[in-house]
């Protein structure tokens, strides 16, 4: 297989290099998005984009800053998949794509640590199969969140379903209670009302959440957004230091209003292409094949882990751990292209 | 290359040098003056201090709770309280603005196992400086089931090693003995002798079994204690307490301004800094850091889950993040620190009174616990402080008198001296942490210097030091980066046991479903930029 390609045509690395290098140097506005890739990679990535003045993205950014927004204007309540497992009682699952998540949710936590009591709500297909232990409630969850934590707080509702009537007076009874979302499949409203239940119900008892992370490495991407940039994706350098906002620095409006002339496409983990629609001229890093056929630019790059040593966000723990590559591959890394193609541009871009 | 720094006042107390004089630097290191030698670089000193680089002991720059603050907080700046553009809170800047200042290597004081990984590559990120970490312990399952199941000394001191060995740490630290895994059993009130439910081990029990299990295994820097009770009224006991638990063992306590609180006033609420100095004074084998709050918008950041669970409602801006980690996990709650509020007020007296009550400079140490009781920006404004006591009464006249009233900081008149802020910040924390080559100006030292242009505006000074030198190269000019390096990541050479890996595997298998692989800081990913440097332990 081919390593770089121009607008379809195999080239050497170098020369695909060169002509990402160019591309970006006459850019005005460059973004560079996906994301989809290891510590080392984001980190890159985030250099890159310092030092042509363009702005980051994540693929899943939009699930990434429903969580992030409600923390941030609001606060939150935490655990882990091992707490969850070991000493939690009770799990309160919040709407559907948590098995979509979190493939192995199922195992290690409904079916293994601490016998506990599981209700979830609105959890759609998701929630077929699952086994008779778990109780379902169904209905619109953002109306049931708010007549739970409404009843919770033993406020007056109208209406309120019986099922939701008995989980408040339940939830009350829990030594140690998680609630388990995924942003990727909520609206902010409900996350937020889901987190402020949790903050609620710590008036008397423990209760914690585990929002449950997006794909594509995304959870490792925000913690080197926020170390290195000091801000989350949808950043921009344009003027230097960096400038976060959620709307003005999304890679899909960027490319599709126009503004963004150049993009970068990081898909090292998934085959996941580009949402936007317009035709920008795009420097792809890719694992697949089929993604690498059309770009302006594109460099077939090594799976992290499996063809380079990583770093990667671990599900069943939470945390950033080692994944190390049995045998490394010829393939270059994503931090190795953008570092070839960063030192081929020229010195004294915006910063 | 054989570098001279001609004719400045060179404060060196670990050396006994305190006065005008030569300091030649030899690839890296400081060297004795070359008979006849001839200098490739000279740089004219005179009428400059010229001091080692200082040393940190204690401040949260790396890890995920420091991230997921500026994930918080998107609004603050730089570091809080630096006038930098929004989003440079960045382990970039870090590195710089501690350089800027003279400090060469900065100690992250609270590393949990499981997120090592994470704060060594943020250390790894920060330029210029040396760092290390230090690996919390304490409300963890397994050192907990070892204290009850009341198993011997050396199984705890095997379990030391071998977190230290896969988290990388130069040191072990506990924070609030057993109080967050009891926080968990909805416990809301954590002291020394309460025991941590399910499994009946008292935190004093935890504190001392620690204490011990670090001195068995020889590790320089003795347990770095944060006590219970942080913040509460009266807690002055807990922490005259936790000194008498040490009987006599090297023990470091953390942050102390926020234990030198009494009950006394008109609102409960008074410094007794004087009688926590006291008891320091007394117990030779303690150690201290001071935590010094000072003035305007922070972020506190600490794995006392507990307790900055108890503080969210005074979260300024309104809003926080409590986590139930693994063992402690971390609560983060933004704060804004003011000088019309009483409390505060008291705070930053309290701290100061440590500062100049406790006699023996070898024995308190420099800190804000960063950013907890103020960002390191802060720190040139407190060492002139230190220096000034006409500068203190100049600040005490604008805070509320009634909260002046409860502190004995207006009647105190030291002010430090060169040696003694030399002492604190340089020599003191080398031997603290069991760095040799650091710390001092003597022959075969690291050649990590500071050099200082005097000038009347002693903060001004302090925060843009004249020269910085690493590793023998100058990096920092007129308090201006002029180059980036990076630096070394210190590492305690910790005995390694066998049984205890089997041990370690058999146990995560069996509570976890996991291999302990998931938390080892494993060097093939950590970068080019990282390195590592071993400090051996007692022997």
């Amino acid at each position: 297989m081919a390593e770089a390609w121009i607008r379809g045509d195999p080239v050497a690395l170098d020369i695909a290099a060169r002509e990402a290098a160019r591309l970006l140097a006459q850019s005005r506005m460059p973004v560079i998005a996906g994301l989809g890739t290891d510590v080392e990679g984001a980190r890159a990535a985030i250099a890159l984009a310092r030092h042509v003045g363009g702005a980051i993205d994540h693929m899943h950014a939009a699930a990434l800053l429903r969580d992030l927004d409600v923390m941030r204007s609001g606060g939150m309540m935490t655990t882990t998949p091992n707490e969850a497992r070991l000493r939690g009682d009770f799990l309160l699952l919040a709407g559907p794509g948590l098995i979509e998540a979190w493939a192995e949710l199922p195992a290690r936590l409904l079916q293994s640590g601490k016998p506990k009591r599981i209700v979830w709500l609105c959890g759609g297909t998701d929630a077929d199969g699952i086994g008779a232990s778990v109780e379902r409630i169904d209905g619109e969850l953002p109306v049931l969140l708010a007549c739970l934590r409404a009843r919770c707080a033993g406020r007056l509702v109208r209406a309120t379903p019986k099922q939701i009537e008995a989980l408040a007076a339940d939830l009350a009874k829990a030594t140690f209670g998680v609630a388990v979302w995924s942003a990727a499949a909520l609206d902010e409203l409900s996350v937020a009302m889901l987190c402020g239940l949790v903050a609620d119900l710590n008036a008397a008892t423990r209760f914690s959440g585990l929002p449950l992370a997006a794909g594509d490495n995304a959870a490792a991407v925000l913690q080197v957004c926020g170390w290195s940039a000091g801000l989350p994706p949808r950043t921009g350098f344009a003027r230097g230091s960096g400038e976060h906002d959620s709307w003005r620095f999304e890679a899909k409006r960027l490319a599709d209003s126009g503004e963004a002339d150049c993009a970068v496409w990081i898909s090292a983990l998934s085959a996941t292409p580009p949402a936007w629609t317009r035709a920008v001229p795009t420097i792809m890093l890719a694992h697949d094949a089929a993604l690498c056929a059309k770009a302006a630019v594109a460099i077939a790059v090594g799976r992290p882990g499996i063809d380079h040593d990583a770093v990667a966000y671990f599900p069943a723990t939470g945390t950033l751990v080692p994944s190390l590559a049995e045998q490394a591959a010829k393939a270059i890394s994503v931090a190795g292209a953008l570092e070839k193609i960063a030192a081929l541009l020229p010195a004294g871009a915006p910063c | 290359m054989l570098t001279l720094l001609k004719g400045g006042h060179v404060v060196d107390p670990a050396n006994g040098r305190d006065g005008i004089g030569d300091v030649w630097i030899h690839d890296g290191r400081i060297a004795d003056p070359p008979p006849g030698g001839k200098a490739d670089a000279t740089h004219d000193v005179s009428g400059k201090m010229v001091l080692a680089g200082a040393i940190d002991i204690h401040s949260h720059i790396a890890g995920n709770n420091e991230t997921m603050a500026r994930l918080l907080l998107p609004e603050l700046r730089a570091h809080p309280g630096h006038e930098g553009p929004r989003g440079s809170w960045t382990t970039r800047e870090t590195g710089r603005l501690y350089a800027a200042m003279g400090f060469t290597t900065v100690v992250e004081p609270a590393v949990p196992p499981h997120h090592a990984l994470q704060a060594h590559l943020e250390l790894a990120d920060i330029p210029i400086i040396d760092k290390a970490a230090l690996t919390v312990l304490g409300n963890d399952d397994f050192t907990l089931n070892l204290l009850r199941r009341r198993e011997s000394a050396q199984a705890l001191a095997d379990y030391i090693g071998w977190t230290l060995a896969t988290s990388r740490g130069l040191g072990i630290k506990v924070i609030n003995a057993g109080g967050a895994e009891a926080f968990k059993g909805n416990v809301r009130s954590f002291a020394l002798d309460d025991e941590v439910p399910d499994y009946g081990v008292s935190s004093r029990t935890i504190v001392k079994a620690l204490q011990h299990g670090v001195s068995a295994i020889g590790l320089p820097h003795p347990l770095h204690v944060h006590c219970n009770n942080l913040g509460v009224p009266g807690n002055v006991d807990t922490a005259i307490a936790t000194i008498a638990a040490a009987e006599g063992v090297a023990m470091h306590l953390a942050h102390v301004q926020f234990y030198a609180y009494g009950k006394e006033g008109a609102r409960g609420f008074s410094s007794a800094a004087l009688k926590l100095a006291e008891a320091v004074n007394a117990a030779k084998n303690v150690t201290v850091d001071v935590g010094q709050v000072m003035f305007g918008q922070t972020v506190t950041i600490s794995s006392d889950v507990l307790r900055q669970f108890n503080a969210r409602n005074s979260a300024s801006p309104k809003k926080w993040l409590i986590h139930d980690g693994d063992a402690n996990g971390g609560g983060i709650v933004p704060y804004d620190y003011r000088p019309t509020n009483f409390h505060n007020a008291v705070q930053w007296a309290a701290g100061l009174e440590l500062f100049l009550l406790i006699t023996d400079p070898w024995r308190v140490f420099f800190t804000t616990d960063h950013p907890n009781g103020a960002p390191f920006t802060a720190y040139p404004d407190i060492l002139a402080l230190l220096m000034d006591r006409e500068l203190r009464a100049q600040w005490i006249a604008r805070l509320p008198k009634e909260a002046m009233e409860v502190t004995t900081l207006p009647a105190i008149g030291r002010e430090y001296t060169w040696a003694e802020i030399a002492t604190m910040t340089r020599a003191a924390p080398a031997r603290l942490l069991g760095l040799k080559d650091r710390g001092h100006l003597g022959a075969g030292a690291i050649a990590d210097i500071a050099v200082y242009a005097p000038n009347k505006d002693r903060a001004a000074m302090f925060r843009n030091a004249a020269l910085v030198f690493k590793d023998g190269a100058l990096v920092v000019r007129d308090g201006k980066v002029v180059r980036e390096t990076y630096g070394r990541t210190l590492t305690a050479a910790a005995p390694r046991d066998h049984a205890i890996e089997r041990r370690m595997v058999d146990y995560y298998r069996d509570r976890f479903g996991l291999t302990p692989d998931f938390m080892t800081v494993a060097e093939r990913v950590l970068g080019e930029r990282h390195s590592f440097e071993t400090v051996p332990c007692r022997t």
